[in-house]
């Protein structure tokens, strides 16, 4: 075969915050050590992801890490992607800034979900494995997962939250192109799913919830796996190609960003914008401001807890130290369903324990207008996760004085909104609603997660 | 199953039964805090017993990669299912390099 023409400006290496920040490896709780665990004769233990993974998981020893070739040939496809300074955007705002955006959205799969996708089935396929199962939010990592377990010849299971695969079944019609399997979640096909759909037949689902039915699906079978499109630390290290190919973009037109944006749902997008960008700052000495964009909806860094929680509704993956409104908090339905997980990654929430960036939340009324006057500027119309990124984006640009040096600012557009029309017409048409926190399902939620936080103490 | 890893200091040679038990014995309590190597049996089970877990397996993996020098490959690894701690040892010993 022959190998695509790589980019310079194509990143051969992902960059690795473990090396320079190797507290930030997080201290997992093994459920098998809990009072009361189950622990049935017989239980065979085995890997559950390809070790190189779980390596790059916790690897502290390399700050840079090999792209393998095969890797680098399909990242060539579509990047680097571009980097824009928002010139209009800036003149309608009447900003004292420089806004560039990164635009992540120009690919098949048309999120910046296929870095981590093509990465992580290659190490699945070659470690033998034939199927590999996940739980979807947004929808846009079980696109980007079809697509790459396409292109490395593997089967693909995807259960997609409910409320939002009935928002968006054009993107289901696109994962099915791509030769996956797509579920409902809830669903009656894993015994998690059924006792909510016995609970609520009209369950919503939550990403906890498709977690859990995809793990659950993926036990049943020993050729199959579950797969994660965020939050864990090899997920950040795959995206790390945006933020390193930004670094030398902006080198190229003498800039250097004084703030990194991007939205936040379990930390993907945005810790690959903003780890190189944080390791380039330290490495210069200069200092930067990293802002992580939540939604109202689901506000886990500004009115989380910082505890061990799970991250999946069946209690199967390790329990880590997380900002969490607890994993039972049912976020009420929102557009931009990519930012309903109720937990950051580990990686993500250490960085907020420690300072080393900030968190809005913004509803989705006001990430809508932002997405709206985006695509009027620039010709974009990004995805309603990303949309909170440009409104996080406008409320800090809007803050900065205007007799002081222009704000150089970076931006995450993580993926396009194309298939979200319906979202943007209902925007149009008046029919878009803030959308806060459930209050009194936060308040269940937290207090659940309270007490299980108070037991693990205990059986310290 | 491995290969050995020339960046590693020093090879372990081929071990035998007893110092491949030895070798689990030890890497299982650096994978998981709190065990006690004079606990340890090899009948004991390693989920149920001993609270080996899949995310401990990884870390014992990786320790054991570093003991033996050596770098032990996605394929192979993937299908193994481990249930005593005698399995492990099993396991040990085939994944140790051979003497030189």
């Amino acid at each position: 075969m022959v190998a695509m023409a790589r980019d310079p400006l194509l990143p051969t290496h992902w960059f690795n915050i473990l090396h320079d920040r190797p507290q930030y490896v997080s201290s997992a709780i093994s459920r098998s050590r809990l009072a009361g665990a189950v622990k049935p004769a017989g239980h065979s233990v085995q890997l559950q992801q390809p070790l190189s993974l779980a390596r790059q998981s916790l690897n502290t020893t390399d700050r840079l890490i090999p792209i393998p070739d095969e890797i680098l040939d399909l990242y060539a496809q579509y990047r680097p992607t571009p980097l824009r300074r928002a010139v209009h955007l800036e003149e309608r705002l009447g900003a004292n800034a420089h806004i560039y955006y990164k635009y992540e959205g120009a690919n098949l799969a048309g999120s910046h979900k296929l870095n981590t996708a093509l990465a992580q089935a290659y190490y699945y396929s070659r470690a033998g494995v034939k199927r590999i199962v996940t739980g979807t939010g947004a929808g846009q990592w079980g696109t980007a997962l079809a697509y790459a377990c396409q292109v490395m010849n593997l089967d693909c299971t995807v259960f997609w939250v409910r409320s939002t695969l009935r928002q968006k079944p054009v993107r289901g019609e696109m994962m099915r192109l791509f030769g996956a399997e797509v579920h409902e979640s809830p669903s009656d096909l894993t015994e998690v799913g059924r006792r909510a759909l016995k609970e609520d037949p009209a369950a919503t689902g939550t990403m906890a919830m498709a977690t859990g039915e995809a793990l659950a699906f993926a036990a049943e079978d020993r050729q199959s796996r579950f797969a994660v499109g965020s939050g864990e630390n090899s997920v950040l290290l795959h995206q790390t190609v945006i933020g390193q190919e930004a670094v030398s973009q902006l080198a190229l037109l003498g800039e250097f960003p004084d703030c990194v944006i991007a939205c936040m749902g379990a930390g993907s997008n945005f810790g690959g914008i903003a780890l190189p960008l944080l390791g380039a700052a330290e490495d210069s000495g200069r200092s930067i401001r990293l802002v992580a964009v939540e939604s109202t909806a689901c506000p886990k860094l500004t009115r989380g807890r910082y505890l061990y929680d799970l991250s999946d509704a069946l209690g199967t993956t390790p329990i880590t130290k997380v900002y969490s409104l607890g994993s039972t908090y049912v976020p009420p339905p929102v557009y931009a369903g990519g930012l309903r997980h109720h937990s950051a990654g580990p990686l993500a929430s250490a960085m907020h324990a420690d300072g080393s960036m900030e968190a809005m939340a913004i509803d989705q009324l006001t990430s809508f207008r932002a997405g709206m006057l985006f695509c009027e500027t620039e010709g974009i119309l990004p995805a309603p996760e990303s949309a909170h990124a440009v409104a996080g984006m406008i409320d800090v640009v809007s803050r900065h004085p205007r007799q002081a040096a222009p704000l150089v600012v970076l931006v995450n557009i993580s993926g396009h909104g194309l298939l979200d029309i319906a979202a943007y017409r209902s925007f149009a048409a008046g029919e878009i609603e803030p959308v806060s926190e459930d209050e009194a399902s936060l308040s269940r939620s937290l207090s659940a997660l309270e007490e299980f936080n108070q037991s693990i103490a205990e059986l310290a | 199953m491995a290969t050995t890893d020339s960046s590693e200091v020093a090879v372990q040679p081929e071990l035998n039964r007893r110092q491949a038990t030895s070798l689990v014995f030890d890497s299982l309590t650096a994978a998981i805090p709190g065990l006690h190597a004079e606990t340890l049996d090899e009948r004991q089970e390693l989920y149920g017993d001993v609270g080996l877990d899949s995310l401990g397996f990884v870390r014992l993996l990786i320790e054991l990669e570093s003991k033996l020098g050596i770098q032990l490959m996605d394929d192979e690894l993937m299908t193994v299912e481990l249930v005593t701690v005698a399995d492990l040892v099993d396991l040990v010993e085939r994944i140790s390099p051979p003497a030189a």
